[in-house]
């Protein structure tokens, strides 16, 4: 469900767009705000031939990331595969332990905390939201949540990003790409057979219909899962009931 | 409900918790056995994802019916009301229960009756609810209340095993990780549903008899299907 704190996030990046399209650079900003962060980086996977840098927010962080392609440590890199990777003080015998070479070269760097949230949906997976501060110290409850939110905002704005139909107003939040609704995963699945495209590809395809039909994503879905929609590759398109 | 029955469940479910387990499988036979165990007629465990909503992440079944049910509950109703208050909430009949409208409808359309929801907790946080379902009116009695609330806290360790030796701190990782794992086998269901031409529900359990024959997490596995590096064996498929 779309609560009432990811509205006034969504609204906050809006804000920042002021009146143009919003992009990964205003969720950042809005990131950095409500997680007392000082930087923040998108790096990203899909569609790249390695980790790429999209979005840096100042010289430290575009550093930082450069740090986690070269060494392919850190919390950037342990982020990418799996859950979310927490680095409250680098500077800890324990971060030391965790990335021997990233940790004492980001502190070097100036950066004491890392926190990176992986930017993915099931098997598919675009980046990496990394956040960063000069002092250490642990995000709190509620930096949590919205740092949580808008790496959903992230990865929503990534995804719109590939397809050709754009969200049909700027105001509008994105179709959120969490697990709420199990069917929209399930035609994923299912669309990726249907059109012989990748599982993110597919969801892109589905998005894109989505609001191409100004229908909700999870309506949509569950058309596909109950065969009542297919996508066919051979028509532009892309699908027919 | 024998005594040693439930002991038999504990030992089955410490002897999963080995290096390489699958979280998702293991959450999905603990509703197993909560319904066999604790004669409800079905079982779910939903987590926080930590953005103020609850999830579904494993039920006794996969049923279409049944999923959409759990899922209106993690909007409104007794799971809701346990996650946030952290303590056991009993429904013994819905048709007099009016708090929650919504999803007394969905259950009664359902052919639910009873609802028992259990807190998961660690430490002083509530992470997620252990949910159960029964067709017939009736409260769970004291003994099979004690073994749910067992079961409930099997299920915390489960969910916090999986990497928690390594690092300090890492429940965020862990719901993370679980969550994103059953989107991940939400996405292989699809893949296998339309390559086969079966049901959702039906995908999932070939999934995990494929999980199962091959010894592997069953994840792994659903990764793979959705990348297209493997298919099921054929004895898997055939049996489905």
């Amino acid at each position: 469900m779309s609560t009432a704190r990811r509205m006034r996030l969504w609204g906050l990046v809006v804000e920042r767009a002021s009146g143009g399209p919003v992009t990964v650079e205003h969720a950042c900003t809005v990131a950095i705000a409500a997680t007392g962060a000082d930087g923040a980086a998108v790096a990203v996977v899909l569609g790249a031939s390695s980790r790429e840098t999209l979005y840096a927010g100042d010289g430290i962080a575009a550093d930082v990331e450069d740090l986690t392609t070269t060494l392919g440590e850190g919390p950037g890199a342990d982020a990418l595969g799996g859950g979310p990777a927490l680095a409250p003080d680098l500077a800890t015998a324990q971060s030391l332990a965790r990335w021997p070479a990233f940790a004492p070269a980001a502190v070097e760097l100036g950066v004491r905390a890392i926190f990176a949230l992986p930017l993915q949906v099931g098997a598919i997976r675009l980046g990496v939201l990394d956040l960063y501060r000069v002092d250490p110290g642990e995000l709190d409850h509620e930096q949590l949540i919205d740092a949580l939110l808008l790496a959903d905002t992230v990865c929503a704005l990534l995804l719109d990003a590939y397809g050709r139909e754009a969200p049909p107003a700027y105001g509008r939040e994105p179709e959120s790409a969490g697990l709420q609704h199990p069917e929209v995963h399930q035609a994923t699945g299912m669309v990726s057979v249907q059109l012989g495209l990748t599982v993110a590809m597919a969801l892109v395809r589905l998005r894109a219909y989505a609001y191409a039909h100004d229908r909700r994503l999870h309506d949509v879905a569950r058309d596909v899962v109950a065969r009542r929609l297919r996508f066919d590759p051979d028509r532009d398109c892309g699908a027919h009931a | 409900m024998a005594e040693f029955a439930l002991a038999d469940v504990l030992v089955e479910m410490a002897d999963t918790l080995v290096d390489e387990f699958d979280v998702i499988d293991f959450l999905h036979v603990l509703t197993e056995r909560c319904v066999q165990l604790l004669e409800v007629s079905a079982a779910g465990i939903v987590l926080t994802d930590q953005r103020e909503t609850l999830q579904l992440v494993a039920a006794s079944s996969e049923r279409t019916r049944l999923l959409e049910l759990f899922q209106v509950q993690t909007n409104q109703g007794p799971c809701v009301e346990c996650f946030n208050t952290g303590r056991p909430i009993s429904v013994a009949d819905l048709r007099s229960a009016c708090r929650w409208p919504q999803f007394t409808a969905a259950s009664a359309e359902a052919g639910f009756r009873s609802v028992h929801a259990l807190p998961m907790r660690l430490r002083t946080e509530v992470i997620g609810a252990l949910n159960l379902f029964g067709v017939q009116a009736g409260a769970l009695g004291e003994e099979k209340l004690r073994a749910a609330k067992s079961l409930a806290d099997v299920a915390t360790i489960g969910l916090l095993q999986q990497r928690a030796i390594r690092h300090r701190d890492t429940l965020t990782e862990q719901l993370q990780t679980a969550l994103n794992s059953r989107v991940l086998i939400e996405q292989a269901k699809g893949v296998l549903a339309e390559r086969l031409r079966i049901d959702p529900d039906q995908a999932f359990n070939l999934l995990r008899a494929g999980a199962r024959s091959h010894n592997r997490r069953l994840s792994e596995l659903a990764q793979a299907i959705v990348n297209g590096t493997e298919q099921l064996p054929e004895k898997v498929r055939r049996a489905g």
